[in-house]
């Protein structure tokens, strides 16, 4: 969960030579950004006291992070949600669930932010809902709903629907709010995870950018939005932003997305108002970065990666979020936040920074960068738009594809020492971090129980409802969706009739279908040859001889976890050394990893599990291998796997764990061939008494 | 567990016998070819081949073909829970590992647990002609476990033709096209397909307009053989159009036996032209040619036979 503890990031300040001085000419120095931070939450009677009681303090605005089957649009009952209710979020199930998340709390004097996707529209509906219950205008909620599926598709992983259906549903957001919630912002376009997936800085630039441009051009195109109202949609656009270690060339990039934005909503939408034309955005400084060796070291990372984006006060961020030092390890406790926390408030009120007016205006060298990054951008956005947009880049996996190719690009550079990673492929050795030597190892750890909550709070409103209602209510929504009509009204509807999530979400299932994107991983080259690699070929090039087929990797992304990048690499790496490999993407249910493993009769199966459900997802699939008799295949595991669980899922019958510490890609392909050699030295195959002893002379 | 244990068991439905027999049907060993032969003794013995048909997918890559057989099982599984579909995807390999990516099951939304349905990736391992070199192989023991398989061809090219020798019925999916591309129709592979499917149709209007070019390029199809006309159909995986009618027409599907055959030979040869160039054609044909040595001594004989005669 983010929480503000400060509200204006706006100032009214001029520049005089090297001062800010106010109306008056008096020198003062600018309000900082928004200070956010993030914490975990488990069910919403949980989540509510927290609320409450960073409100106590002075907080003004919330922000709910949701869990995963919420996000993906199942009840907390479905066999996908169990070993995730409340893991990373809130579980929403039904509009009782919202009465609790909210009690005590006034809305109408809220700004509320939801992390939320997919189902944006069905939270906005049920917040609506609550705000009708409980008799609050609606018109005076605010707050702001993600709702940036494209980024979904590329790479965070809680989409549905297919993306037209997808960005429809966006668009009729932003027709209802116009007149019904004025101060809500129906969406919030992130490059954020494109760099967490990869991006380049000119891949953030541009397919943010052209995601933007594909909200505005449908909501202008279904032309429901008045000619008059449109650049009050324009200015409603706000944008979530990624800031690596690079932090000049970040700090570029900010520049470009300020100057590129001021472009497109003058030439493309006519907006004349510079304020609507204003780059607004937010922050969440770059975690990919961030190591599990050295933990220590990700807070300089994170106080240099915060430079980008404050620098340069033309293009500052309004609000900032930073991870913490023990991000590779687990969730942050909450004094890691606090630490994160008093990194923003020396920068903002111990440093001269706010006292100056933008430093970077007339450097030569910064305005030749910045020129660098808006062409490459631009080049990319044309390039997008020759494909008909965002949405065919999406369909024919283009933006996917560039994706994977940036990260995998990336992870060879880290291999081959050509990007330096301290305390990784430099400098490894070093003394032991006193950080992870206190007794909880420096984890945080979720508090079992709270699944049973959400479940039970489930059934009651499933119970209590008046079901005719309720079914009549989505067969509303059904009919609606059928007819393209808005389906805001019969979301909120919907709402009302104690629908629950899973439920709205299965409806529009059933009338719009559900989307798998391309995982982008098809023709994936790994520029990496060398010596180590050809050994690996042709030991597999042995193993195909001696057991007559190509070794077969299932790589699986078993749960609702959304983190492909290692998979997507694993997957790539196997490839290149000789692995015939099978991959379908995320999202899938043990037993449909189990099932491909037995149908296409793997060597290996590769889970890759980062949402912390490893232990119950494994559990899973060793137990549906088992159940089928499927014994030849060994399973290994890999992701943000904690020390101590690694002999538990040895137990289970894993026979290797492997975590971020093993970035080394040929390392990790040795030990899977080898498990393989192991295995192949015993393998029996069935017994053909007839069998000759010598074939082919 | 012996061979006839495993072939039981498989003949029975089990899954994970069924996956092994498949991947025994695909071992490249020479002496597999052994194990093969007494497999489809013992299954022969156990009961006759079902009357399945074999229908070919194929079209350019991304065009839907996954996405098509996906709702097209998930149909006909639905009308018939009796019939087992079998599904073969053929995906190319890289020519410098060796190694595939065998992406087709992202597009497969099958039912978890019907075990009606068998769906396997296959490498097309460096050969030629849009199969691997054991689809034929493997095609063969399906015989006896499914009443259906469906085979989507490596999506490129146009010289992935080797399906018209498998399958009894061939399915081009096309999508909806602008300008240049319905040119491309008139090329090489239109001559291999009974039926041509316009996939993605809910995309109008591009979907309208070259619908209409793809029915007056059909109607001037000249086809190298004399089968039935080829027929033009929309349909959407998306959406669900057309599935209906081309669930119909694959379930009409007749298998066709002297196809099988034929098929036989062409494979045969293709294997030897694979293991030993022209040269090892230049030998099958002193020997009468592959009908022949195929006739003579049946598929498995055959092939060891040959390779005896090759070694010297
Ligand atoms: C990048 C990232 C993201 C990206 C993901 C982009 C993508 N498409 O993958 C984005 C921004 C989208 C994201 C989102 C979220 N994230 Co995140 N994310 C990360 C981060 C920073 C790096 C992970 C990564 O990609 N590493 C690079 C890859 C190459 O390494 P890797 O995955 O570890 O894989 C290597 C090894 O582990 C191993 N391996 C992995 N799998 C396999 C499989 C096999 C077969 C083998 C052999 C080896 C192997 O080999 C790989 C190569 O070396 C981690 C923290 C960290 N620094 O590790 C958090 C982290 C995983 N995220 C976390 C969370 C909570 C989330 C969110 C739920 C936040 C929220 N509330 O919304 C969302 C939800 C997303 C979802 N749908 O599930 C938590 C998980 C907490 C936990 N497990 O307890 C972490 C640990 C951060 C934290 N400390 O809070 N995230
Ligand atoms: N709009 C639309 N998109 C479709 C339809 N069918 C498939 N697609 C999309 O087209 C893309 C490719 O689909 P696949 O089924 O993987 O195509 P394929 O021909 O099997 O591709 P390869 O096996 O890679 O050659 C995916 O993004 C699908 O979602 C359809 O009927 N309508
Ligand atoms: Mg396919």
């Amino acid at each position: 969960m983010k929480t503000e503890t400060s509200t204006k990031a706006t100032s009214a300040k001029k520049a005089d030579g090297h001062r800010l001085v106010d109306e008056d000419g008096a020198p003062g120095r600018d309000r900082p950004w928004i200070f956010r931070t993030y914490s975990g939450h488990t069910s919403a009677r949980a989540s509510n006291e927290l609320y409450r009681q960073n409100l106590l303090q002075g907080q003004t605005g919330l922000s709910i992070a949701f869990d995963l089957p919420t996000q993906c649009g199942y009840d907390s009952d479905h066999a996908m949600s169990r070993p995730e209710i409340g893991k990373v979020g809130v579980p929403i199930n039904s509009l009782d669930d919202m009465h609790v998340l909210f009690d005590g709390i006034p809305i109408e004097r809220m700004n509320t932010s939801m992390t939320i996707n997919a189902t944006s529209m069905w939270l906005l509906s049920l917040y609506v809902a609550l705000a009708q219950e409980r008799g609050v205008e609606v018109a005076a909620l605010r707050g702001t709903t993600q709702n940036d599926i494209i980024k979904e598709y590329l790479a965070r992983g809680t989409y549905i629907f297919p993306p037209p259906a997808s960005l429809e549903l966006t668009a009729q957001m932003y027709e209802y709010c116009l007149d019904a919630i004025p101060k809500w912002n129906a969406s919030n376009v992130c490059s954020y995870h494109l760099q967490e997936a990869g991006a380049t800085p000119g891949q953030e630039l541009a397919f943010a950018l052209a995601t933007a441009m594909a909200v505005l051009d449908l909501v202008r195109a279904r032309g429901q939005v008045p000619e008059s109202a449109f650049a009050h949609v324009v200015g409603r656009m706000s944008f979530f932003v990624n800031s690596g270690i690079r932090f000049v060339e970040e700090m570029c990039k900010m520049r470009a997305f300020t100057e590129m934005w001021d472009h497109i909503t003058q030439h493309r939408y006519g907006v004349t108002d510079p304020k609507r034309r204003a780059f607004r955005y937010g922050v969440q400084v770059n975690s990919l970065g961030l190591t599990e060796s050295q933990p220590e070291n990700n807070a300089w990372r994170i106080a240099l990666e915060t430079l980008g984006v404050t620098l340069s006060r033309n293009a500052r961020c309004r609000a900032l979020q930073l991870p913490a030092w023990n991000e590779a390890l687990s969730l942050p406790r909450p004094w890691d936040q606090q630490w994160a926390l008093r990194l923003q408030q020396i920068l903002a009120y111990e440093t001269d920074l706010l006292e100056y007016p933008d430093l970077f205006d007339g450097s030569p060298v910064v305005a030749s960068k910045v020129a660098a990054l808006k062409e490459q951008a631009q080049t990319e956005i044309d390039r997008i738009e020759e494909m008909g947009g965002v949405v065919a880049a999406i369909e024919s996996g283009y933006m996917k594809s560039a994706l994977v190719r940036s990260m995998t690009e990336r992870v060879r550079k880290i291999q081959e020492g050509e990007l330096t990673w301290v305390g990784v492929n430099r400098w490894p050795e070093a003394i032991e971090s006193p950080l992870v030597s206190g007794n909880d190892g420096g984890l945080f750890r979720v508090e079992e129980g709270h699944a049973q909550q959400a479940l039970a709070a489930l059934e009651q409103t499933r119970r209590e409802r008046d079901t005719e209602a309720a079914e009549r209510a989505i067969e509303t929504l059904k009919s609606a969706a059928k007819a393209g009509r808005n389906l805001m009204e019969p979301s909120i509807a919907c709402a009302r009739a104690r629908v629950t999530t899973g439920e709205w979400a299965g409806a529009l299932r059933d009338i719009f279908g559900e989307y798998r994107p391309a995982t982008g991983i098809d023709g994936q080259p790994l520029a990496l040859e060398n010596d180590r690699v050809e050994t690996l070929r042709s030991r597999i090039g042995a193993l195909t001889a001696a057991r007559g087929r190509r070794p077969r990797l299932l790589v699986g992304k078993p749960g609702l976890d959304g983190h492909s990048n290692g998979a997507e690499v694993i997957a790539v790496s196997a490839r290149h050394v000789g692995f015939d490999v099978i991959y379908s993407g995320i999202r899938l249910t043990p037993s449909a990893i189990v099932r491909s493993a037995i149908d296409e009769d793997v060597d290996l199966v590769g889970a890759s599990v980062l949402s912390g459900s490893h232990l119950e997802l494994a559990e899973q699939i060793m137990t549906g291998l088992r159940k089928a008799g499927m014994n030849s295949a060994q399973v290994v595991l890999g992701g943000i796997v904690p020390a101590e669980d690694h002999a538990k899922l040895e137990a289970l019958g894993i026979a290797k764990v492997f975590t971020p510490a093993d970035y080394e890609l040929l390392d990790t392909m040795e030990q899977l061939v080898e498990l393989l050699e192991a295995r192949s030295r015993n393998e029996a195959r069935p017994q053909n008494q007839k069998r000759p002893q010598n074939q082919r002379g | 567990m012996s061979l006839q244990q495993l072939v039981e068991r498989a003949l029975a439905g089990d899954p994970v016998s069924r996956a092994k027999l498949v991947s025994l049907f695909s071992d490249t060993r020479p002496e597999a070819t052994f194990d093969r032969m007494e497999a489809e003794e013992i299954a022969q013995k156990a009961q006759k081949p079902h009357e399945c048909a074999f229908v070919g997918c194929t079209g350019a890559p991304g065009v839907g073909k996954s996405s098509l057989l996906s709702a097209l099982v998930t149909r006909l599984r639905k009308q018939n829970q009796a019939r087992l579909i079998a599904v073969l995807a053929i995906d190319p390999s890289s020519p410098f590992s060796g190694g595939a990516l065998l992406g087709d099951r992202v597009r497969m939304a099958l039912p978890e647990d019907d075990s009606g349905v068998f769906f396997r990736s296959q490498a097309a391992d460096r050969e030629l002609g849009g199969l691997s070199p054991a689809t034929f192989q493997v095609c063969r023991m399906l015989r006896y476990l499914f009443d259906l398989v469906l085979v989507e061809t490596v999506g490129v090219g146009q010289s992935e033709t080797d399906i018209r020798h498998l399958a009894d019925c061939v399915v081009l999916v096309v999508q909806p096209m602008v300008g240049d591309d319905v040119q491309l129709l008139k090329a090489g592979i239109m001559e291999i397909p009974d039926v041509i499917v316009m996939n993605k149709s809910d995309l109008t209007p591009a979907a309208n307009q070259s619908f209409r070019a793809l029915q007056t390029a059909a109607v001037r199809l000249l086809r190298p053989t004399d089968r039935s006309k080829v027929t033009t159909h929309r349909a959407s995986a998306r959406t669900g159009e057309g599935i209906d009618d081309l669930a119909a027409l694959i379930a009409d599907t007749r298998s066709n036996t002297d196809r099988f055959s034929e098929a036989e030979t062409y494979f045969f040869e293709k294997a030897v032209r694979r293991e030993f160039g022209t040269y090892g054609l230049d030998v099958l044909e002193a020997q009468g040619g592959a009908e022949r040595v195929i006739e003579q001594r049946g598929f498995y004989e055959a092939q060891r036979w040959f390779a005896r005669q090759i070694v010297v």
